[in-house]
């Protein structure tokens, strides 16, 4: 009797074991020998995928930065077209290359400001899903990166290491549900926890609505709980509400750091203090 | 083989573009889910283990570049795909209105199932807009389907006779 309805309905039955199984997998903290072994396959999986989405907007750009503007010049410039469009060509080829070597130099001098050695790195794709907000940077246990590992950039937070691979690693953004950590307002040094709420903001938890907090206010990492580093910065408060009802205040505060345009970042490598476990610290 | 070819190549182009696209050229809900697509294609049309065989390329480009939980979206998308087979097997027709609400229910399905185990976590970044958004690619992604899996079960087909 079992064995007919099996033998009529393994399907389905197959499907609810794979996903009460992915449903173990979403819940169980990582790092599990598995998640090793599956590491190797997905970094050989993954490099093909952004190594052509690279190369695509590396032709992309070359293409907009060469063709487009040039055509936009001589149209504004006919008579001095060809003497513009040399010289255009040729600041348009370095361009690149010129805000790249700014960036970095930027990205040097808050690593040595910071008075640690950090690891720099480029982004090289992002998350697609609708659910989750990650970026994947190109460097990963080969530079000594481990998860739960701060990523920042000078001007503020970007996240945390969520997973590693060999010379890969996968970032969970500061506005992902599952990030949170201990923050501090900058000028009244009131402590809340900031967590994740999509798009490019995140919610303050916990602060009383007695505690002086404004829109305008810098939020800052207090480093308390060992996740992100001191003084790091989140963002700025855009909205303060005081429900009726609550205890708490509602507070939003949008990221410091335009998300989808960073193109390289820093890992500061100190092990978190508190064992890093599915996002949250 | 050929199946697996072209579906492979269907997933990997589709993925690259969105893992590009989404670097501030395009905003999320306005791009299919291909690899999604490739599954559940293999299991409503590919007979036997070819299905499941071609079906297993996308479901890793699922697990690579969605940054849930670890191994999570792999089985995920495996249970998408014996979803996909048995609904093949059982009540489908080959019609593009079947196709479009085979598709647009198994991404809604799959979409509810993340949001609830995401706000049973205590995570709960969801709002109407999001909602509205998540909509649209829904509708975006079955739409491209109904056109997909048209063209490519026809072309299986004349090959085959």
């Amino acid at each position: 009797m079992v064995l007919k309805f099996l033998r009529k309905w393994w399907r389905i039955f197959l499907m609810a074991v794979l996903l009460v199984a992915a449903i173990q997998f979403f819940v169980r903290p990582p790092g599990l020998p598995l998640d090793q072994f599956a590491g190797g396959v997905v970094t050989s999986l993954f490099r093909p995928v952004y190594e052509s989405v690279d190369f695509v907007r590396q032709r992309v750009s070359s293409v907009w930065s060469g063709y487009i503007e040039l055509v936009d010049v001589s149209r504004e410039n006919a008579e001095l077209r060809k003497e513009v469009a040399e010289l255009r060509e040729k600041v348009a080829e370095s361009r690149d290359a010129v805000l790249e070597n700014r960036r970095l130099e930027e990205l040097l001098r808050f690593s040595k400001t910071q008075g640690k050695q950090m690891v720099g790195a480029r982004v090289v794709g992002h998350d697609v899903s609708p659910w989750f907000q990650g970026i994947f940077i190109d460097s990963g246990t080969g530079e000594g990166l481990e998860t739960g590992m701060a990523v920042v950039t000078p001007a503020g937070a970007v996240g945390r290491i969520h997973r590693t691979y060999p010379d890969l690693s996968e970032v969970l953004l500061l506005t992902d549900s599952r990030f949170a950590a201990d923050v501090i307002v900058e000028r009244t040094r009131v402590r809340a926890i900031a967590e994740g709420m999509g798009g490019n903001l995140c919610r303050l938890k916990y602060v009383s609505q007695t505690q002086d907090v404004v829109q305008g206010d810098r939020i800052l990492f207090s480093g308390f709980d060992g996740s992100m580093p001191k003084g790091t910065l989140l963002g700025t408060v855009v909205s303060v509400d005081r429900p009726r009802d609550g205890l708490f205040l509602n507070i939003r505060v949008v990221s410091e750091v335009n998300i989808l345009s960073v193109e390289e970042v820093l890992v500061v490598p100190a092990r978190p203090a508190i064992p890093f476990r599915g996002g949250k610290p | 083989m050929r199946p697996l070819l072209v579906l492979l190549a269907l997933s990997f182009a589709g993925t690259a573009m969105n893992v590009w696209l989404l670097s501030g050229f395009l905003p999320w809900f306005l791009l299919p889910d291909f690899s999604f697509l490739a599954i559940v294609y293999s299991g409503l049309f590919l007979p036997g283990p070819l299905g499941l065989l071609v079906a297993l390329p996308p479901a890793l480009f699922r697990e690579v570049t969605i940054s849930g939980p670890p191994g999570s979206f792999f089985l995920a998308s495996i249970a998408v795909y014996f979803a996909a087979s048995e609904i093949g097997r059982r009540i489908f027709l080959r019609a593009e209105i079947f196709i479009l609400l085979v598709v647009a229910g198994l991404l809604a399905a799959e979409s509810l199932s993340v949001v609830l185990l995401l706000v049973l976590e205590g995570g709960n970044p969801f709002s109407f807009l999001w909602g509205a958004e998540e909509a649209v690619r829904i509708a975006w992604t079955s739409l491209i389907a109904v056109f997909l899996f048209m063209d490519l079960s026809g072309r299986w087909q004349r090959i085959q006779e």
